[in-house]
């Protein structure tokens, strides 16, 4: 009996476990191995170069310039959404009127596509007639004809922009899901103890959403470390490299200069960096639940 | 010195009226406890006490002051809460001094006080852990600890005891009567538990539909109760209830119910003809013993409790059993046939609309 309980267990696994072969060990895999070769993606005949191709990223300057980026990148995509989300939060929750319209129209951005925000915010960046210079020109009353996107000052930080506007809207709906899940009695006990509004944000409020921020960091790092197409819409990586991350550089090594073993290369440092992050959060997610269960 | 006056207050939500006029006067010292069913609006008037519910009407007045509008924090009460309302991320000695922290106080004084409270609640050893890592009894007495350090003229408790299981329950129960006597504090505690009223309270408030049903010790709510709520509500097992007519045909009133015949003490002024409902605890249901039984009922289930047995009793005139305690050594069992006597003295009376007579 137990041994047929068993055999079925693995029937029902076996297709999950197939997809998930398929469509991440293997490629992951395949990556690890082709990063010790020289393979162009397409010939047959290549060689094993050993650990030459992660030698040559102590020599590629874009490389860093592409890891710099990607941390700038990544502190910034993590960090704004989720306190511009907190904070957006916080105000819908302390009952503004028109709070539920705000809190749709806040979330509706995380419903596009990547291709579509990128496309909205390429128009909003149009140097004649995007939005943000017309908006400019209004308040200023001068005609400015910046191109946000072509220059390499503001190129990064204009995709940067582009991301928050994405995703801060699901930072604020999981705060929004964590601020009433504060027990009222917590509240009712800042009250008594006569607790200012800071007092009772920093020293209760703010603890409290601890569960939430974990959440919204997670997400925001695992979206941001994916974020290739919303880059590779807006600025394709440019000008001059300026706004390269390392799943773009990645990407040109790999497929636009058909380097496909020091892509690979590339991408086995992408995963190692993903899997460090992955379990920092994974340790903060045990103290979290040590603490509120 | 700490009273605690309510004159007059009422509290609506919309059009629903939910708390009636509520007067007391609570002494100094005085452990008062609110009970009554669900809904009854004894939590609702507490929160009102504490300031977490506004007032519609009526004033609040702790010691010489009106704080019917004035914040909760500058009220001088504290509050333990049912779910206890411990911070998670915070340790036991960080709960205890919430109040301490966020009023600045040096940290030198937040420990000493702590230390004082912890050694009063036996819970010195808990202080560096977090509540999520303690029993349902030892995060009760923190919330305590969290509101004696505060030092209040008023303390508030809204069923405290309801999270705690039996055994654990009358522990607590002993030590907030210990913290009672030690502390130079008013108390008002808010239970649906009658045993914790009973057993707690100088005086008990009976709450039903938003208004005070009873006021009195727990003797004279037992022994006198005002209206068939209250009698129903204090005592467990609760009071029988039987339909009867009065009879003063002969002179003296007799209270007249299936075959029995129950002359009643008093004058036929004070009984005046007509259905009444009379009110027996199950201790004034007694053998006959000799005597002529007033009634003759068939006992239906026993139940042992140790100290005593409960008997339920099928009787032809009502159509719910009828409770009666009996000594744990009586024999008797289900199926006996019992001839029985009510304690006539004992016997309450109350007219069609539940007051007493």
């Amino acid at each position: 009996m137990e041994r047929e309980t068993g055999v079925w267990r693995l029937v029902f696994l076996a297709l999950p476990l197939g997809v998930f072969t398929v469509l991440v060990i293997w490629p992951l895999a395949s990556s690890f191995y082709y990063s010790f070769t020289n393979w162009n993606g397409f010939s047959d005949n290549f060689e094993f170069v050993g650990f030459l191709n992660f030698k040559k990223l102590w020599t590629d300057k874009l490389f860093f310039n592409a890891a710099v980026n990607t941390a700038i990148w990544m502190v910034a995509a993590v960090l704004i959404p989720t306190l511009l989300g907190l904070g957006l939060a916080l105000l819908i929750d302390s009952r503004i009127p028109g709070g539920s319209v705000f809190k749709s129209i806040f979330y509706f951005p995380i419903c596009l596509s990547a291709v579509v925000v990128g496309q909205i915010w390429i128009w909003i960046y149009q140097p004649d007639w995007g939005l943000l210079n017309v908006a400019i020109g209004a308040v200023t009353n001068t005609s400015p004809d910046f191109a946000w996107l072509a220059k390499p000052d503001t190129a990064l930080g204009s995709v940067i922009a582009a991301w928050c506007w994405q995703h801060t809207g699901l930072a604020m709906v999981i705060y929004l899901a964590g601020l009433t899940s504060i027990p009222e009695d917590l509240l009712e006990v800042c009250e008594i103890e006569g607790a200012s509004t800071w007092q009772r944000l920093r020293v209760v409020i703010i603890p409290l959403l601890t569960p939430a921020t974990v959440v919204v960091v997670a997400l925001n790092v695992i979206n941001s470390l994916k974020g290739f197409e919303i880059l590779y819409i807006m600025t394709g990586g440019g000008p001059f490299n300026s706004s390269d991350t390392l799943a773009m550089h990645m990407y040109n090594e790999s497929f636009k200069k058909y380097l496909m073993g020091y892509g690979s290369a590339i991408s086995v440092v992408l995963f190692i960096v993903a899997l460090t992050i992955i379990g920092i959060y994974f340790r903060e997610l045990k103290k979290v639940d040590e603490i509120y269960g | 010195m700490a009273r605690l006056v309510l004159d007059n207050i009422t509290k609506s939500f919309g059009t629903v009226q939910v708390i009636n006029g509520i007067d007391l006067d609570i002494a100094h010292r005085e452990f008062v406890v609110f009970v009554g069913p669900s809904g009854c609006g004894k939590s609702t008037m507490l929160r009102m006490i504490a300031g977490l519910e506004s007032v519609s009407g009526g004033r609040i007045v702790i010691g010489d002051r009106d704080v019917t509008h004035v914040a909760p924090s500058k009220r001088e009460i504290a509050m333990v809460f049912q779910s206890y309302a411990l911070f998670p991320h915070l340790t036991v000695a960080e709960n205890i001094g919430f109040g301490l922290r966020l009023a600045n106080t040096p940290k030198v004084e937040i420990d000493r006080q702590v230390g004082e409270v912890a050694r009063t609640l036996q819970i010195e050893q808990l202080l560096a852990r977090k509540p999520r890592h303690l029993s349902g009894g030892q995060r009760q007495r923190v919330a305590i600890g969290r509101s004696i350090i505060r030092n209040p003229k008023v303390f508030l408790f809204d069923e405290p005891l309801s999270n705690l299981d039996a055994s654990l329950r009358v522990q607590m129960r002993l030590e907030i009567a210990r913290l009672h006597q030690r502390l130079d504090a008013t108390m008002v505690y808010v239970t649906h538990d009658q045993t914790e009223a009973m057993t707690l309270a100088d005086r008990i408030v009976v709450f039903n539909a938003g208004r005070i049903e009873q006021v009195g010790t727990p003797i004279e709510l037992y022994e006198k109760p005002a209206n068939t709520f209250v009698a129903g509500f204090i005592g467990a097992p609760s009071m029988n209830f039987i339909e009867a007519r009065i009879d003063s045909s002969g002179g003296a009133p007799i209270a007249r119910f299936g075959p029995a015949s129950i002359p009643l003490t008093g004058t036929g002024n004070r009984f005046p003809p007509g259905d009444v409902t009379l009110g027996v605890r199950p201790e004034h249901i007694v053998f006959a013993e000799g005597r002529t039984p007033d009634f003759e009922a068939t006992v239906e289930i026993v139940e042992k409790l140790g100290a005593e047995s409960l008997v339920y009793l099928q009787t032809g005139f009502s159509a719910d059993p009828v409770t009666m305690r009996v000594s744990p050594e009586h024999p008797v069992k289900p199926g006996d046939s019992l001839p029985l006597c009510l304690d006539r003295g004992r016997v309450h009376c109350f007219a069609s609309d539940g007051a007493v007579i």
